[in-house]
């Protein structure tokens, strides 16, 4: 280990022999994180694994020109602060953006340029102690990485960004919530392939069961297409659609029948899980799914990957298929609601206004939204057959995170934070539309909004799917 | 005395300031640029939204985007006017240009007397207000750190000591003393630049660029991780 330490260029010695003696034990970990793994359980020792893993992400990546210019400029003008539901909530000065971000930059600073390296020799201190680590590992998971504030931001400082990276180097050294790992493992290297392991017969099982209910209510018959080659759509869904959202599935499966390209789309048996939690913890993972992905469009001759009701796997395949399938070699990344959009504007679906009378507001998930990717389409869709369509405030581009974002929604043991902090201003921002049905299509969010309204009282709202009341509404012949 | 300090001031001094910050900038520059290429030339994907980056960059140089949003209004519009402040006094007001001519053999467009003495007004007030706009904001408060107090500050001096300089009636102290502090208050500024928050005038123009390159990865750079850290045959 110790002549692995030499060959790393940006941690020097000094800074690694002024570093505290390890103070602390993994139950101590766990005491404080009680959610959060420390799988190496080497004892202590976490400054010195934390700057071996954060010098090696800054020698293989791309984060080092944008940290390096972060650290450089903050205005500490707290715009940010304005934006984010969270310190808008608490207050707490340690959920100001910048104040988060600015953790991971100091450590950058003080132990990776030679200012900073020259400054700590003067002062004699050691900066990075196991606490600052603890601290980190704990609040850059109350972020959402929704990334609201980076809008305010005048430098542009990307907090997600940030957010991400602080979460990647603390997972390298086994610093991550448990439930995201598991998950994870079981999706990548475990027997069922998907994050919710459930086997595949259990899977063809339900699909056909939603065949059968589609026979029953519709009265046509419709197949869930798998392992069909040469189609132009691979699905991927996440995995807990099956389980928990059939009426989201069921909407997807009749829209295809209504357009009439049943035989364009095709799920595969052997990957179908399209959650990807690399995208809220790890490059590497971020990668070995996206990997997957590919592995089964190539496997089934497939054109274009589409992506479920899903925020981060929709923006995970569209945001970083270009980078890992070959640049403009890249299969085209869809997402399911761009899909039924046009359908719609082809004239292809007739959608019953007089079914859905309750009023009916729509959530955007961060993922979509905040880049401007999928803002008008669902409302487009949702008026066309909703007669008491109402608005949130704000909105779009500008949308409060549901508060499960950056997939602390999977962590069950910080739910008191989710609902009666991150989530307290999306409750009332429902409560304040009166709507019946919250339309959020990210099984995220559905989940976490869920939580949200029963821990607020929110007890008449029902949160569904775009495709749930789609379903619904769908006139078939 | 006095003379001979002013004249080190005015001459020699201010060279070395201005080369200073000259040489400090361009460092950052070059190592920005670099960087960046480095990082596109790594990445898979290299489509990368430059235009939209430096459309977002000018975004908010402009004041009217945080014109329409009702948070921290007043603050940005303050700073909007510090900053046109700061950058128009030095360099358009008639006696700075004809320094420049005089060692740079350049010479330019300059404000209007009465126009530099409300604009240097102005950005004065405008330091205070953010100062005052830092301390009253919670959140602004906690996370500033001693050069955002101490930057304000130092960037007052030479806007009050110029202001005595081209009004020496208005001015309670010796015309030479507060020349002198004039010169020397905005060397010291100058030399600051690239050591400070202050280089943001030049790195500002390629955050944005730098937010979007962060996430366009090299392929396998996550398993070149793994390698590194010796768990290449470790699982998740
Ligand atoms: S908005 Fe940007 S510059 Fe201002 S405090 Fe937040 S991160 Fe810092
Ligand atoms: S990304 Fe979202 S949760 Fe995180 S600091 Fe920014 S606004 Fe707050």
């Amino acid at each position: 280990m110790e002549a692995e330490i030499r060959t790393l260029p940006e941690v020097s010695q000094d800074v690694l022999a002024s570093l505290r003696p390890p103070s602390l034990t993994p139950e101590k970990i766990q005491e404080r994180l009680s959610y959060i793994i420390e799988k190496d359980r080497v004892v202590g020792d976490l400054p010195r694994r934390f700057l071996e893993a954060f010098a090696a992400v800054l020698k293989h990546t791309n984060y080092r020109q944008v940290i390096d210019n972060y650290a450089r400029i903050p205005a500490r003008c707290a715009n940010c602060a304005c934006a984010c539901q969270i310190y808008q909530q608490t207050h707490d000065p340690k959920d100001v953006p910048c104040y988060r971000s600015n953790l991971l930059l100091e450590v950058y600073r003080r132990h990776f340029t030679l200012r900073g390296i020259v400054e700590g020799h003067l002062s004699g201190a050691p900066f990075l102690t196991d606490d600052l680590i603890l601290e980190m590992a704990e609040t850059y998971y109350h972020c959402t990485a929704c990334r609201r504030c980076t809008l305010e931001c005048p430098l542009g400082i990307d907090h997600g960004l940030v957010t991400h990276l602080a979460r990647y180097v603390l997972s390298e050294i086994g610093l991550v919530p448990r439930a995201l790992v598991i998950s994870t493992r079981e999706q990548l290297e475990g027997q069922t392939r998907n994050t919710s392991a459930i086997p595949w017969p259990a899977i063809a099982d339900t699909l056909e069961f939603l065949e059968e209910e589609i026979k029953d209510d519709k009265g046509v018959d419709v197949k869930f297409p798998v392992d069909q080659p040469g189609r132009e759509f691979i699905f991927f869904a996440p995995v807990s659609d099956y389980l928990m959202e059939a009426e989201t599935l069921m909407g997807i499966a009749v829209v295809f029948y209504a357009t009439g390209a049943m035989d364009s789309w095709t799920i595969s048996t052997e990957f179908l899980d399209g959650i990807n939690y690399g995208l809220f913890y790890s490059d590497w993972i971020l990668e070995r799914c996206l990997r997957e992905e590919l592995e089964q469009l190539r496997r089934l001759e497939a054109r274009k990957i589409l992506i479920g009701e899903c925020g981060h796997a929709s923006r995970s395949a569209k945001a970083f298929m270009r980078t890992f399938g070959g640049g403009e070699k890249a299969p085209p990344v869809v997402n399911i609601m761009e899909y039924t959009y046009r359908a719609l504007k082809e004239g292809k679906l007739r959608l019953d206004p007089d079914v859905i009378s309750e009023r009916v507001t729509y959530h955007d998930p961060c993922n979509l939204a905040r880049t401007g990717w999928i803002i008008d389409e669902p409302r487009e869709i949702l008026r066309s057959f909703c007669r008491d369509y109402v608005e949130m405030e704000p909105r779009g581009q500008w949308n409060l995170c549901c508060g499960g974002g950056g997939g602390t929604v999977s962590v069950d043991e910080i739910r008191p934070y989710r609902t009666g902090v991150t989530g307290v201003k999306k409750a009332e921002q429902i409560r304040a539309t009166g709507a019946h049905y919250v339309v959020a299509p990210c099984a995220n969010c559905k989940k976490q909004l869920r939580e949200v309204c029963e821990d607020n009282g929110l007890d008449d709202v029902e949160v569904v799917g775009l495709h749930d009341l789609i379903y619904k509404a769908i006139v078939l012949e | 005395m006095l003379e001979s300090w002013i004249e080190l001031a005015r001459g020699p001094l201010l060279r070395l300031a201005l080369l200073a910050m000259a040489v400090g900038l361009l460092r950052q520059v070059l190592l920005q640029v670099w960087e960046i290429s480095w990082a596109f030339h790594r990445a898979g994907d290299q489509v990368v939204p430059w235009r939209v980056a430096l459309r977002r960059n000018l975004e908010w140089l402009l004041p009217w985007r945080y014109l329409q949003r009702k948070e921290r209004r007043a603050y940005n519009f303050t700073s909007f006017l510090f900053h046109v402040g700061v950058i128009a006094v030095p360099l358009f007001l008639a006696g700075h240009v004809a320094i420049w001519n005089q060692e740079l053999g350049l010479s330019w467009w300059t404000l209007p007397p009465a126009v530099a003495d409300w604009l240097t007004a102005i950005t004065v007030v405008a330091a205070l207000g953010l100062l005052l706009g830092r301390m009253v904001n919670s959140a602004s408060r906690v996370i500033s750190k001693f050069q955002d107090w101490a930057l304000p500050v130092l960037c007052i001096l030479p806007f009050v000591t110029g202001f005595w300089v081209a009004h020496p009636l208005w001015s309670p102290f010796d015309a030479q003393v507060v020349y002198l502090v004039h010169l020397l208050s905005a060397e010291l500024l100058l030399i600051l630049v690239p050591f400070s928050k202050l280089v943001h005038m030049v790195l500002f123009w390629v955050s944005q660029t730098s937010s979007e390159l962060g996430w366009r990865f090299p392929p396998g750079s996550g398993e070149r991780v793994r390698v590194t850290l010796g768990k290449e045959t470790e699982g998740i």
